[in-house]
């Protein structure tokens, strides 16, 4: 059986591999490629789209750590749009960008976690703080001819993307905190 | 609702290639595709990524969905951001351009240059769709562990890339399940009303269980992974992966494209040629 302390009582162990770690991101991009379907498109945008289902890289890399996170929101994202037809590579600079938002999810839930008590408060803000800066990667999109120059990669890109995520990651992720956290307790995890 | 990729191209050319060349010619011909602005460089890597689509034998009937949104997708981007934003071309002053008309409201100039810019963006993206897209229905599903793992990926992680593509169906599954019974207690998701923030709040019936029962059912997978000895020592695959002749045959021929573009860009070759037809049309 796995022994593994879950990474918000125990910071140094949140790089660790275990096999908890593996299942449980692999049933995260899983989640996130499945319930991905469920998005609208950005009027406006550069190919941006509201995923609701966004929150659960938030909610993977707080509740599992930063690797979790990372591979949820790199590989979902990858699976998502390969499931849609646009390609597992096209847009690999924002499948980067998606799994670094889980990464720095895991990583401000455990870092942040003494100044802010409160879990459901903790887990909102290390999604909106994630979102914010791991998004910051899109910018990628200059180099690679998809936004021609850095306002256009601002507003046509950046800016919609945080925007909306912001909104699913700040409002769906304490809520699944918050329904994870007493099933949590009642495994004894 | 059954969205988990299946085994279209069973038998076919690609298929039995080994899956490394599939992800190799891929992230290749991405890198190669994103140098270049040349319409008559893009139609040639048009032909390739054409070519290289059919010998995955996809029935069109099974994916008519699939192209249908990178048609449409692509098709928003391109006019969206190119002809609409992207006033200011690349390597053109506003000058320079060979205007047809301003588009109303917004003034955006529409040129020879704009134009083209926007066919060079769609062959670009739909390309790389039709060299990507055999990625999901033509390696068999139980290579893609011993696949990641052969590229170098650490086979922790290549047994998690496998483990999440066998989960996309069941979750899938157990989506549907969730979307039904929630229909039943009279849940819509496609509702109007409340925006975006409506949006995002409807889907809260949907998302929460399904990812705690996810979680919950993804302990008896941890403990059979456990029990087996999983992370104990280096895993070994059943599956053996070797290239063979067509394969290096294959992959040198994406080496070599990607170093004749590199090439190109690097001495002023590959950037946004005007055809005279389209400047012909401006005057």
């Amino acid at each position: 059986m796995s022994t593994t302390v879950m990474p918000e009582d125990r910071g140094a162990g949140m790089w660790e591999v275990t096999t908890r770690v593996i299942v449980y991101a692999a049933i995260g991009a899983a989640l996130y490629g499945v319930a991905a379907v469920f998005s609208v498109l950005i009027p406006g945008t550069a190919n941006v789209s509201v995923r609701p289902a966004f929150a659960l890289v938030t909610f993977f890399g707080f509740a599992f750590g930063p690797i979790v996170g990372f591979f949820t929101g790199l590989v979902g994202n990858m699976i998502a749009d390969q499931i849609s037809g646009w390609g597992l590579l096209t847009s690999w600079n924002w499948s980067v960008a998606n799994g670094l938002v889980g990464l720095l999810a895991g990583v401000f839930g455990v870092t942040l976690a003494r100044a802010i008590p409160n879990r459901l408060v903790l887990s909102a803000v290390a999604a909106a703080l994630a979102i914010v800066i791991g998004f910051l990667f899109v910018f990628t999109d200059i180099w690679l001819g998809t936004a021609d120059d850095l306002s256009v990669a601002f507003t046509a890109n950046y800016l919609p993307v945080i925007a909306s995520n912001l909104i699913a990651g700040v409002i769906l992720t304490p809520i699944l905190v918050a329904a994870w956290d007493p099933i949590r307790q009642s495994m004894g995890r | 609702m059954n969205i988990a990729p299946r085994y279209l191209g069973r038998g076919s050319w690609l298929a039995r290639r080994d899956p490394r060349v599939l992800l190799i010619g891929l992230a290749l011909f991405v890198f190669t595709v994103i140098q270049v602005w040349d319409l008559r460089i893009l139609a040639v890597l048009g032909v390739v990524a054409g070519v290289y689509y059919r010998s995955a034998r996809i029935p069109f009937a099974a994916v008519r969905l699939q192209w249908t949104y990178v048609i449409f997708f692509i098709s928003f981007v391109v006019i969206t951001n190119t002809l609409l934003t992207g006033g200011e071309l690349r390597g053109f002053t506003e000058d320079e351009l060979h205007v047809y008309f301003h588009v109303p409201l917004l003034g955006t100039p529409i040129s020879a240059e704009s134009v083209t810019y926007a066919i060079a963006q769609f062959m670009r993206f739909l390309s790389m769709a039709a060299v990507g897209l055999p990625i999901a229905y033509a390696i068999a599903p139980g290579d893609i562990g011993p696949a990641f793992a052969r590229l170098g990926v650490p086979y922790k992680f290549a047994y998690g890339m496998e483990l999440t593509f066998r989960f996309v169906p069941s979750l899938s599954a157990d989506m549907q399940t969730t979307i039904d019974a929630q229909r039943l207690r009279g849940y819509d998701w496609e509702r109007r009303g409340r925006g975006l923030l409506g949006k995002v709040t409807r889907t809260i019936p949907l998302l929460t269980p399904v990812t705690m029962n996810a979680i919950v059912g993804a302990e008896d997978t941890i403990d059979a992974m456990d029990l087996r000895g999983f992370g104990t020592q280096r895993r070994t695959w059943l599956r053996q992966l070797r290239f063979g002749v067509t394969d290096w045959a294959v992959l040198a021929g994406f080496v070599a494209m990607l170093v004749t573009v590199t090439i190109l860009s690097f001495t002023g070759r590959t950037d946004l040629w005007v055809p005279e037809v389209l400047i012909d049309l401006a005057s």
